[in-house]
């Protein structure tokens, strides 16, 4: 029966090139998956252009007329990113238990979020983050510097994604990376351009369902094919877990096979799953460091407190967390799927080095699922980067033309030149990005940790001290702005001077 | 209140509503930290370090290759350990240059010399073909892998119809005799390295086919987040309406 509906997928037309017959996984233009993103972009900038943004408070805070499903489908889909749909099990698949210090971080950053910020940020009534800071300490100085924070942090994020969309279009296309960004990069910024926040939010929803499907249906393929519980790939791959760590001989799984011919088969590697691993180079007191940074930088990413003005209360802020809480982590109970068969089918030596930010790519085509799903799950990559990215275009152009054009620079400015300054803002940005993303800093996710800790030191401490304490003043803020900043550029440093010296991070 | 009233103090609420939020925040917060650092803390208090199989076969055979009076069973012994660390998704490029180089040598060892020179002639040959063929389903490809493996798992040890025998064939270099210095003084630390791991019973309890502590980090913490926002979502609601406090709206 099994092998029957094997077969059976097998038959679905073939549009795209079979991966099992090359030694490498990458290749040249591969029609299938180009079609399928295509399409998907395609229904992006129709969605966006049917949504446009028609004044500034659509374009900054979608006609706060979202529904709180909605809205938590929109925060799923903004939160989503490449780093999450990409970057997750790469960090995974590199250092096993480790990996799972930014799952942890990353969602349990929600419940900071909920119970400290969401419906309280809700209930000032601010359309930025900085202008809460702005008007709450009282200082046009902070506001500006605020401005400056959002978007540094969009730009540090938004790079991650870039490199993410720059992978799938590479793999997609066949086209060198840089070549990738710019193409990737240049119809993202048409995209939000041409809708700006109210566009993005309807399409955030159509986003996330593009999401979740396309890397959810390998998944049961996957387990499926691989004699794991595929019902619910997500408890089911615990056995692939266990599996790895005791190692599976040749005769366990007789007669599976990678897509180059290799058997389902693993060496012992318990270090896939102990903690802080000797071998993975990671020790305890990151583990915790780096969840605890993700957890309080979460809470203080501006681009995902601003989706808290969208809604039309402050109970539906709440609820909003909750949903949207629980619709990333249908995508985070998954990615680990990714990382543990990934990890036995390319533990092979003759399969060589593998980008760890494709894993999730190479783990499907590895697998031999028809090319045209694992087009579909790259099509799902690029959707992840998009809607994460035209969100942060819209909250960095946000600090740019609100918090620094109009409230500083020129505050009689007319509606229409407000939205002039906001894309131009969205273009300079998108231009700086790209630029950064061909120099190739690091793992995405590692990148988009970047703006988590500048998000942590800086913007989350000013709006906790300045929601909860009436104490909390001007010269307490601009002190705790300089120590953030200040440790914010000491991690900088080491990241570029790591990777300058060749060093791991 | 006020849409702009920022005079509020988390640690001393002015209305029944604040006091019994902050409350539920408190609790919440206490359960939300001991859930995630409380556990990884315990984890790591309760570990061990303890070697794989394979680094206990390793160790005293080295011990003995390195006191000169290693058997046969001892150059075995070795190369199999070190092919299984090989087989390691984690292994770096240079770890794994230099196990290379120490199971060709351990090969060299307990394979007959007449034949070493053939067997070197195979493994060259292998790399020719890799360099060229654009399917590893190559056949002339497979049919060397096969007669590397048919010669030299047998004089490991190591069946045929192995994992460890696929490995090797991929994992041997073409000068089988020679062991560098410098690899020599890397292969104890490298194997101890990737062979030693962190475990305790949280490790090695299975719970729905997971290792305990990974279903509770990768989907236990992720049901309790959501769990907890639903509760504070839920508690907020009942509380308001238990006190028609109203929210301010746009």
């Amino acid at each position: 029966m099994k092998k029957l509906s094997i077969f059976v997928l097998s038959l679905i037309p073939l549009v795209a090139n079979a991966s099992n017959d090359v030694t490498q996984l990458e290749g040249s233009f591969k029609v299938g998956p180009a079609i399928i993103l295509i399409f998907i972009l395609s229904l992006f900038i129709l969605v966006g252009l049917l949504f446009r943004a028609k004044d500034t408070t659509d374009y900054y805070a979608a006609g706060r007329g979202i529904s709180r499903v909605g809205s938590g489908m929109a925060i799923a889909s903004n939160w989503m990113s490449a780093a999450s749909f990409l970057g997750m099990a790469a960090l995974m698949y590199g250092t096993g238990y480790h990996g799972l210090s930014y799952v942890v971080g990353w969602t349990g950053g929600y419940v900071l979020l909920l119970i400290l910020m969401a419906g309280q940020i809700r209930r000032y009534g601010k359309y930025t983050a900085a202008d809460f800071i702005g008007d709450r300490y009282y200082s046009k100085t902070l506001r500006t510097i605020g401005a400056v924070i959002a978007i540094l942090i969009s730009i540090a994020y938004a790079v991650g994604q870039f490199g993410g969309i720059g992978l799938m279009f590479k793999w997609v296309m066949g086209i060198e990376y840089n070549l990738a960004v710019i193409i990737g990069g240049s119809v993202v910024l048409a995209y939000t351009l041409i809708s700006g926040m109210l566009g993005v939010t309807k399409n955030m929803q159509i986003q996330y369902v593009i999401i979740i499907s396309s890397f959810m249906i390998p998944l049961f393929l996957l387990t499926f094919k691989f004699d794991y519980f595929w019902l619910l790939p997500q408890i089911g791959y615990g056995s692939a877990v266990q599996d790895i760590v005791e190692g599976i001989q040749i005769s366990e799984k007789s007669g599976l096979m990678n897509s180059l011919g290799h058997h389902f088969a693993i060496v012992p590697s318990p270090e896939y799953a102990m903690p802080w691993d000797p071998s993975a180079g990671q020790t305890f007191f990151q583990w915790m460091a780096i969840a605890f940074s993700l957890m309080i930088g979460t809470a203080g990413l501006p681009h995902v407190i601003q989706r808290f003005y969208v809604v039309p209360k402050a109970r539906d802020a709440r609820w909003s967390v909750v949903w949207g809480l629980f619709f990333i982590c249908l995508l985070y109970w998954s990615a680990p799927v990714y990382s543990a068969l990934g990890t036995i089918l390319s533990s092979n030596p003759e399969v060589g080095t593998l980008s760890p930010d494709a894993i999730v790519v190479y783990t499907a085509q590895l697998g031999d699922i028809n090319p045209l799903i694992v087009g579909l799950l790259a099509a799902g990559g690029v959707s992840a980067a998009f809607s994460t990215t035209s969100g942060l275009l819209v909250a960095g152009s946000s600090a740019f033309a609100h918090d620094l054009y109009v409230k500083v620079i020129n505050p009689m400015a007319r509606p229409k030149t407000q939205m002039l300054v906001a894309r131009l803002g969205t273009l300079l940005m998108a231009v700086i990005i790209t630029i950064i993303a061909m120099v190739d800093l690091a793992l995405i996710a590692q990148l988009v940790a970047i703006a988590f800790s500048m998000a942590g030191c800086t913007i989350f401490p000013l709006f906790l001290l300045g929601i909860w304490w009436s104490g909390s003043n001007r010269a307490g803020a601009k002190a705790g702005l300089i120590v953030g900043g200040i440790v914010t550029l000491i991690s900088l440093t080491y990241l570029v001077g790591a990777r300058g010296l060749g060093v791991a991070i | 209140m006020e849409k702009n009233d920022y005079r509020i103090s988390f640690f001393k609420p002015t209305t029944q509503q604040a006091r019994k939020n902050r409350n539920l925040i408190i609790k919440l917060f206490v359960v939300w930290a001991v859930a995630i650092f409380g556990f990884q803390i315990l984890l790591r208090i309760v570990e061990k370090p303890v070697p794989e199989e394979a680094l206990i076969t390793f160790s005293p055979a080295w011990e003995n290759i390195e006191m000169g009076n290693a058997s046969h069973s001892d150059y075995q012994a070795i190369a199999q350990s070190m092919i299984q660390v090989m087989g390691k998704i984690t292994i770096k490029p240079d770890d794994y240059a230099a196990l290379k180089d120490g199971t060709g040598w351990a090969l060299s060892k307990v394979y007959p010399e007449d034949e070493l020179p053939d067997l070197e002639q195979d493994v060259r040959h292998l790399h020719e073909l890799r360099g060229q063929i654009t399917s590893l389903q190559d056949k002339e490809y497979l049919e060397t892998k096969e007669l590397i493996i048919s010669k030299a798992a047998p004089a490991l040890g190591i069946g045929e119809g192995t994992l460890l025998a696929q490995l090797l064939a991929i994992g041997l270099d073409d000068n089988l005799q020679l062991l560098a210095e410098e690899n020599k003084e890397k292969i104890p630390r490298i194997m101890s390295l990737y062979l030693t791991h962190n475990r305790s019973f949280l490790t090695d309890t299975v719970f729905l086919g997971f290792p305990f502590h990974y279903f509770y980090s990768a989907v236990f913490l992720l049901v309790f987040f959501v769990g907890l926002c639903w509760i504070y979502c839920y508690r907020t609601d009942k509380l308001h309406a238990k006190l028609n406090f109203l929210e301010q709206i746009d």
